[in-house]
């Protein structure tokens, strides 16, 4: 029963980070129009950055303190070199153009970390773990993580909802051609879109770092499983991949107890099952 | 239309054949493993194709029937022995044809991102199913230890452990596939599939069932992507669950885009470049210690210059063969004769449709006769769509009967009904863009019928049809490339092509000037003789001048039905159109 527990509170906070990454991927796709098959080379290069950083600083808080802008600043060159070009190519060609990005990313990795998996300290100030019931002790970095993700879901939802920029973002999520023709500079939203999908992909693989440890393939697990909460919550939806992550994120750790040979399959089975009862996803509209 | 290689490019396919072939006697075993690898590539990319090119679906989990095939081979070699050579061919496109009929049924549900993600879903659980459980060596593999050969009368006729018998049987089997997709997709119904992927909605309208087509062509696709599979299985004897995941799935759709979509030999020529491409960037001998260190980088940046630079793929830099001129049959003046039998006549009753609260048709009942031109007019938002919408199935009707000749077709679904002779053309012109104007009559007379029709039949209403709307002269023109008013004779073209004798017209005279109108009013005037149509417009004299019953519809309600005359006379008409739309409900 404990083990359940536990892994409801992993699958939760598993779940608080694909919800990052998901947001991110959700928002470029549904504004943009742009499938980025490279969104996951940003959670890696994230991992990444914190664990330099880490080094560097001694602490991971800092080490996403000034990761932050780097990213922003790194998906945005991003987008000026490559992704604009996309805006008026069809599916197909986003698919090969981000695949070639992340060629590039993983040897980019490899060059400067090189294959082996590395970790990062978690800081001593949260090690350690509390006791929740009699039987059942939590790490505290987890609980301060989920706490983080929460906290960052909801300022998520407030500029969305109260901004002015979200206000656009609003917009372009339901009339992409529409938010164009009444004359707003699409150009700038899309950049600060894409380096804020780019930030907040970045951001989980910062913050999931303590917890996993850092290795060559953890963007790709994140692209496919976040591809999926996107599908879920349906394309475009903040409020759908919220829930689809959360979703997906328990499934999966529950999953791995009481179905480890077909763990894997899970996920994809419960995105065939909401595809099957709301083409369109949860909260979705449909896409052409 | 998918067009046969133009002689350059057949010269520079013969060519690469005798190179493949005479690889044995110029190299060595490893370039042969190599040219092997890189032909049951090909076959699998070129099965993509299929999927990608010529039907527009995006698969991104097609490695899953590739490397179901390779698994496929696995399963069926006894331990301490090879295979039957047959049996692993014939197991491998099997079990991947099965496998994709089961995704395939799914899919096809789905449409654009969804169908990828459906597709790259599936493929994804089955390498978790590889991967995690021991039914085939799990996460390490699975080794076939002695490759399928062949054994006829005692003696070994092929065996695929001999490096060479490997590479010609691949190379055979790259060329008889190449021929049989290409007669695939210039039959006719590589034409419907060609159809679904310009306008699937015409398609459907034209009575076509577009998702049935699909699934087809995804399983050919999958069989395909399976015999490649096991051609690939017996070149290391060695099966990774990786072959099944989404990164070979990525490279094959790489392979696609590269060597140029919808050409069939641009997929071969994209798995040959590719793969080349990326044995000269590893190996340092060319380029260098430095680039073949970090080869991804040197692969990224050439298929990013390839993206942006070549759009259309490689393919795009090779003359493309002309399309056939179109010809019309000998025998084209003994067209229609089916013409004789009168057209239909639709009667509705009571027809209703609410979306939500709100009633968008409510209570119509009205008969229209046969070989007349009825219009229906009404104030924007009065619901002249929805109740075409109603009667073409393109909505389920909320309330109410529809009969065609008597025959009640309320349930049945648009493609039902477009086989019962329902034809519809579209607010905005909806043609299929990138055929020719002949072809696009072609695809439509093919759904004739529930039978469908014969070659001759079809080429004799495609040449009525031409000559009726007066596009002879443009038959062999790319649809997308005509003028406005010329593209909605097309659409008309294509309705009588397709055999429709009761016609709905939503707005067709939008957007023509005068001559234009003109010309069309008088070809709707000379359909009406073997047609019934039905006309939803807002040019008001054109309708007065060439309509014979005129219904008029506001809110959703019928408020007069009559000829023009009646109409020009009816009070409650008058109130609507001068906009007092107060006094409404008693004027109805």
């Amino acid at each position: 029963m404990d083990l359940v527990l536990v892994q409801i509170f992993n699958g939760i906070q598993y779940g608080f980070l694909i919800f990052l990454a998901a947001s991110g991927l959700t928002l470029v796709f549904g504004i943009l129009g742009v499938i980025n098959l490279a969104h996951g080379s940003f959670y890696m290069l994230g991992a990444y950055m914190a664990l330099t950083l880490t080094q560097m600083t001694g602490d991971v808080f800092l080490a996403v303190a000034l990761g932050i802008p780097l990213a922003v600043a790194f998906g945005a060159v991003i987008e000026w070199a490559f992704v604009r070009h996309l805006y008026a190519r069809d599916h197909l060609q986003q698919v090969l153009l981000t695949f070639a990005l992340i060629l590039i990313f993983n040897e980019v990795q490899r060059i400067g970390w090189g294959s082996y998996p590395h970790s990062v300290p978690i800081p001593s100030y949260l090690s350690g773990s509390i006791r929740l019931t009699d039987t059942l002790a939590y790490p505290v970095y987890r609980l301060a993580l989920t706490a983080i993700c929460a906290a960052l879901a909801a300022a998520m939802f407030l500029v969305i909802q109260k901004t002015k920029i979200g206000r656009l973002i609003r917009a372009g999520e339901s009339n992409r051609e529409m938010t164009e023709l009444l004359g707003f500079d699409s150009r700038l939203l899309y950049r600060v879109v894409f380096a804020a999908g780019t930030a907040l992909a970045a951001l989980a693989g910062m913050l999931a770092a303590p917890v996993e440890s850092v290795y060559p393939g953890i963007g790709e697990r994140i692209l496919i499983i976040s591809f999926v909460v996107v599908v879920i919550g349906g394309i475009g939806s903040i409020k759908g991949a919220f829930l689809g992550s959360l979703v997906i994120g328990v499934a999966d750790a529950l999953g791995k107890v009481f179905l480890p040979n077909l763990a894997g399959v899970v996920v994809y089975a419960m995105m065939a099952a909401v595809l099957v009862a709301r083409p369109g996803g949860l909260f979705g509209r449909m896409v052409r | 239309m998918i067009r046969l290689p133009s002689w350059p490019v057949l010269l520079l396919l013969v060519v690469a054949v005798a190179v493949f072939a005479a690889l044995p006697w110029m190299a060595g075993l490893y370039t042969v493993k190599f040219a092997t690898r890189i032909l049951a590539v090909a076959i699998f990319v070129m099965s993509l194709d299929i999927l990608i090119g010529v039907t527009g679906l995006v698969g991104f989990g097609h490695a899953a029937f590739f490397g179901l095939g390779a698994y496929a081979v696995w399963f069926v070699t006894p331990t301490d022995d090879g295979a039957n050579l047959l049996v692993a061919l014939a197991a491998a496109s099997g079990l991947a044809g099965l496998g994709a009929a089961v995704v395939g049924f799914f899919a096809v549900r789905t449409r654009g991102f969804y169908f990828i993600m459906v597709t790259l879903a599936a493929s994804q659980m089955m390498f978790a199913l590889f991967h995690d459980t021991r039914i085939a060596g799990g996460s390490d593999g699975a080794s076939i230890d002695v490759k399928p050969y062949l054994e006829i009368a005692g003696r070994t006729v092929l065996d695929f452990q001999n490096r060479n018998t490997l590479l010609w049987f691949a190379l055979a089997g790259l060329v008889a596939a190449y021929a049989l997709v290409l007669v695939l997709v210039r039959s006719r119904f590589g034409r419907v599939l060609q159809g679904l992927a310009a306008n699937e909605t015409r398609m459907n309208a034209l009575g076509f069932d577009g998702q049935r087509y699909k699934w087809a062509a995804f399983v050919v696709a999958g069989t395909l992507a399976g015999f490649a599979g096991a051609l690939f299985a017996s070149i290391d004897g060695f099966v990774p669950p990786e072959i099944l995941g989404w990164r070979e799935s990525g490279l094959a759709i790489m392979m696609v885009v590269l060597g140029g979509v919808g050409t069939l030999w641009g997929s071969i020529l994209g798995a040959v470049v590719y793969s080349l491409a990326e044995e000269v960037l590893k190996s340092g001998h060319w380029v260098g210690p430095l680039v073949s260190e970090h080869w991804p980088i040197a692969m990224g940046v050439f298929l990013i210059a390839a993206v942006l630079g070549a759009p259309k793929g490689l393919a795009g830099l090779f003359p493309a063969r002309p399309a056939r001129p179109w010809r019309a049959p000998s025998d084209a003046d003994r067209a229609e004769a089916a013409a004789t039998t009168p057209a239909p006549m639709l009667e509705v009753a009571g027809l209703s449709r609410s979306f939500g609260g709100l009633s968008a048709v409510s209570e119509v009942s009205v008969a229209f006769a046969p070989n007349l031109i009825h219009a229906v007019i009404g104030p924007n938002g009065a619901g002249k769509t929805t109740f075409t919408n109603l009667i073409t199935g393109a909505l389920p009707v909320s309330a109410g009967t529809i009969r065609l000749d008597g025959s009640d077709i309320t349930g049945l679904s648009a493609a039902a009904k477009a086989r019962r002779g329902i034809g519809r053309s579209f607010q905005r012109t909806n043609i299929l863009g990138k055929m020719t104007v002949a072809e696009n009559c072609a695809v439509a007379a093919q759904a004739r019928g529930s039978a469908g029709a014969s070659r001759a039949e079809e080429e004799r209403a495609v040449a009525h049809a031409l000559a009726a709307v007066g596009l002879v002269d443009r038959a062999d023109r790319v649809a997308t490339s005509l003028s406005h008013g010329e593209q909605r004779q097309l659409e008309i073209a294509m309705l009588m092509a397709s055999g429709a004798r009761l016609l709905i017209l939503d707005e067709p005279l939008a957007g023509s000037g005068p001559e234009e109108t003109a010309r069309l009013t008088a070809l709707l005037r000379d359909l009406a003789a073997d047609h019934t149509i039905l006309l939803v417009e807002h040019d008001m004299d054109a309708v007065f001048s060439c309509a014979d019953t005129i219904s008029v519809l506001v809110n959703g309600r019928l408020i007069a039905h009559g000829s023009p005359d009646d109409i020009r006379r009816d009070a409650g008409v008058r109130e609507a159109y001068l906009g007092r739309f107060a006094g409404l409900e008693d004027a109805a």
